[in-house]
């Protein structure tokens, strides 16, 4: 029982299973709300109302043809993507959706929101890795500004983890989310820091308007220009699972997380992240991409200060508090 | 004009409530409208045989051939894949022999099916 | 460090094969440059072995969003040939015609400028809205893209007053709807930034560098041929040439947008005043020995046909000079000292129309980058020799490729 626990955890969930489930439920989710916004229909002929339309897809790549680039680093171009699917797989495990114990376990204890930020910065590095070893001048751009960018969201959205961690006077996310469960109120606090982590997170998803590093009309797939076949859909596999570890996370720090045990916690998980997916989809609707550098600037003279600011206010109110 | 960010948020989400403007084209069809060109439709008992057809086809996709030594009896074969849907037949034509029909849907695996007929 | 690089033939922001060659330097192109030729079509030498009438359908085909500008551009030099004037309501109709055209051109091209900088929302905005002016044309010429409205002396269909009266109830609606764009386009601050500014020209260098349409007149010079020479019944309607003075790809698409709200006026006052009468004169089928330069203004700028007529029913020779031609030098300047980022705005932002301006081909030795000049007679040899070679049992050996 004790071995089986952590097994299910892993494969079943909130590990693999559950994880590619869900992640291919939410790319339909948001293509849907996405064309519905556009006054399209959307995906509508695979399975009901087209919700098997990203399985689909997913198949169809595999199906395809793999091509490696002759001059490219053979062993690095087909490591990376495994290794970054497998990166954020293991980013899910961290989320709390089936916690019981206070006791700290492999996947709960004092620090694990650092790990999982750290878990979730890394495929960044490998779509830098990814760019840089495809030898395309296309994919090397991509690279670039997937690196250039990764410095103007990465520490704001640290910034704005780190104020309702610090009101919840924690590092392990159960603990927080537990917090804010009993104190309702107190999320209202953090509600800048919401709004720039999801910024953010749009920034690490690579979506509109920060899809920038494969901007399709400048130059062409950017980081992903040389990928196809199976890799390709690694690679598309791995967005939809960030998206939705990273709505779990912000899930998890600023709503209260997923209280109630196996089935309650995960309505909760489904209604929080779809809820934050959302509002990922309605920003992707509503703006167009814009350049690398206004982008630094928006990041650098907006998103920073104002995570600075919230920081401010959490310790005011803390200090307030005690 | 003054900078507003999210301007078109409401249009957006106003939609989500509305019925897709899509129409679901090989299920339902729209109507094609009354002058239409579609295919080219000859009628063989008014025919002539005065050729301004023919030499006025830009695809040359029309051939008429006499039937009949003795009749002035004519069968006109078109070729549908040069054909371009201009309907210059139509005017070109002094006794209206040519009409253009509705069909859109002209789309065929072997070319050879598009060769048609009439007499 | 500087390198260059190629964008295109096949390039996602490029919807016609064209290729632009760079020298970057990081995100900044230093230089650039631009090779055409992948699409010639002949379409000039085809001309000369047709007569004007199947030359009216062949002109047509020249571009897929501006049929019209070119078959009406063709029509009115023939028409000046032939010595003919043509029935005043069919002016009146291929007048109207026109500016739906125009209109639809201009939305088209407000949804390319939203797809190009991301904006796919507005894109499909853009475009299911372009569709209400497709369905217009589609009713009352029979197509919807080559409307084959043209005829020598007028236009080949009438339009009646139920027709008319659903021009005019759409009109409240495109108008709005372009309006609700306008404001959209220069108050969303992701769009408006990737627009403003981007892709100078200054009004000298418009002007030295031969720009034409709405490239032109966003560097603040009104030039219209509608207004300047004007055609067809341009001269008995009232409008404005829409100017603008930013002298950036903000200012082009606020000029374009201008002009769909004047395209709008037009439209309403040409089905309020549209005359009575035949709408065709019967035409003579032989054109006298004679030259003639038309010239036209396409929603992308002045179009110009060169015609020239030997006495037979065929002319021996058509000269077509695209808008989108007269505009790349322009290009070249702007993409100067500009972020790859905008590459494609800047390149969408004069309505590239690639393949109606492809009216030569180079070919290139691909390993050693020579280029060679061919006499007539050399190709001739060359073709001949080829001819030669084919051997004709086999099947598809006459079309290798």
């Amino acid at each position: 029982m004790a071995i089986l626990k952590p097994l299910l955890y892993i494969l079943v969930y909130p590990g693999l299973i559950f994880l590619l489930v869900y992640s291919t439920f939410c790319e339909w989710f948001d293509r849907k709300l996405y064309a519905r916004m556009q006054n399209r229909i959307g995906p509508l002929h695979t399975g009901r109302s087209g919700i098997l339309q990203p399985v689909a897809d997913i198949i169809k790549l595999f199906a395809k043809e793999d091509i490696v680039p002759e001059k490219a680093d053979k062993h690095m171009f087909s490591a990376l993507p495994v290794f970054s699917l497998a990166i954020v797989c293991t980013a899910a495990l961290y989320l709390p959706v089936w916690h019981y114990s206070e006791a700290p376990s492999f996947n709960s204890f004092s620090g694990d929101l650092i790990v999982l930020f750290y878990l979730l910065s890394l495929p960044t590095l490998i779509f830098f890795l990814a760019g840089w070893h495809s030898t395309n001048f296309f994919s090397a751009i991509g690279g670039v500004r997937v690196l250039t960018m990764f410095f103007g969201y990465e520490i704001p959205m640290l910034l704005a983890l780190l104020s309702p961690a610090v009101l919840a006077d924690s590092w392990r996310i159960l603990e927080i989310a537990r917090f804010y469960q009993n104190r309702p109120l107190l999320m209202l606090v953090n509600i800048i820091g919401f709004f720039i982590a999801v910024i953010a997170l749009q920034a690490k998803l690579e979506r509109v308007p920060f899809d920038i590093p494969h901007a399709e009309t400048e130059i062409v797939g950017g980081q992903f220009t040389e990928y196809s076949g199976k890799k390709l859909a690694f690679f598309r596999l791995l967005g939809d699972i960030e998206m939705v570890v990273g709505a779990g996370l912000i899930a998890a720090v600023f709503m209260g997380g997923f209280p109630g045990g196996l089935l309650p916690g995960l309505a909760w998980f489904i209604l929080k992240t779809l809820f934050i997916i959302f509002l990922l989809t309605a920003m992707r609707a509503a703006l167009s991409r814009i350049r690398i550098d206004q982008m630094i600037n928006f990041s650098w003279r907006w998103l920073a200060p104002l995570a600075v600011l919230q920081l401010f206010i959490v310790i005011i109110i803390k200090g307030m508090e005690l | 004009m003054s900078i507003k960010p999210g301007i078109f948020l409401p249009e957006l989400l106003r939609h989500l409530f509305k019925k897709p403007v899509t129409v679901k084209y090989p299920f339902e069809k729209d109507p094609v409208p009354k002058d239409f060109r579609g295919n080219v439709v000859f009628d063989p008992p008014k025919c002539i045989g005065c050729m301004i057809c023919v030499n006025d086809c830009p695809a040359e996709a029309i051939d008429i051939i006499r039937v009949s030594e003795t009749e002035k009896k004519f069968k006109m074969i078109l070729h549908n894949d040069r054909c371009i849907h201009c309907a210059q037949c139509v005017d070109s034509c002094p006794t209206k022999t040519y009409h253009m029909d509705g069909e859109f849907e002209t789309a065929v695996l072997n070319r050879h099916q598009l060769k048609i007929e009439y007499k | 460090m500087e390198f260059k690089v190629a964008l295109g033939p096949q390039h996602p922001a490029l919807h016609e094969p064209i290729s632009l060659r760079m020298t970057l330097e990081g995100e900044i192109i230093r230089d650039a440059d631009l090779k055409l030729g992948y699409n010639h079509r002949g379409i000039e030498k085809l001309a000369e072995s047709r007569t004007f009438i199947q030359n009216l359908y062949l002109t047509e085909r020249i571009c897929g969003i501006c049929s019209f500008s070119h078959q009406t551009c063709y029509t009115q030099g023939v028409e000046k040939l032939m010595e003919l004037v043509p029935a005043r309501r069919g002016l009146y109709i291929r007048t109207l015609i026109c500016e739906l055209e125009r209109v639809h051109s201009h939305l088209l091209w407000l949804g390319v400028a939203g797809q190009e900088a991301g904006f796919e929302s507005f894109f499909m905005y853009t475009w299911r809205d372009r569709e209400v002016v497709m369905d217009i044309l589609d009713w009352i010429t029979g197509n919807r893209v080559h409307y084959s409205m043209n005829t020598f002396g007028g236009v080949r269909r009438d339009i009646d007053e139920l027709q008319k009266k659903k021009i005019l109830d759409t009109l409240g609606l495109l108008k709005t709807r372009t309006e609700y764009y306008l404001n959209i386009g220069a108050s969303e601050p992701t769009f408006a930034n990737r627009l403003a500014g981007v892709g100078k020209l200054s009004k000298e260098k418009a002007i030295a560098l031969c720009a034409v349409g709405p490239t032109l007149r966003a560097s603040g010079v009104p030039m219209d041929v509608r207004k300047d020479d004007p055609y067809a019944v341009y001269d008995e309607i009232p409008f404005e040439v829409a100017t603008a003075d930013s002298c950036d790809v903000l200012g082009r698409a606020v000029v374009r947008v201008k002009e769909l709200l004047e395209s709008y006026k037009i439209i309403e006052f040409l089905l309020k005043n549209l005359p009575e009468g035949p709408f065709k004169v019967k035409a003579p089928r032989k054109v006298k020995e004679n030259e003639v330069y038309s010239r036209y203004e396409a929603p992308r700028g002045e179009n110009v046909h060169y015609i020239k007529s030997n006495g037979s029913d065929k002319p021996e020779r058509l000269k077509v000079r695209a808008p989108t031609l007269a505009n790349y030098a322009a290009t070249i300047a702007m993409l100067k000292n500009g972020f790859i980022a905008d590459i494609p705005l800047i390149f969408a932002a004069i309505d590239p129309c690639i393949c109606c301006a492809e009216r030569l081909v180079q070919l290139d030795n691909p390993r050693s980058g020579e280029s060679k000049v061919l006499s007539f007679s050399q190709l001739r040899a060359m073709a001949n020799d080829r001819y030669k070679k084919i051997n004709f049992k086999k099947k598809d050996s006459a079309w290798p490729f």
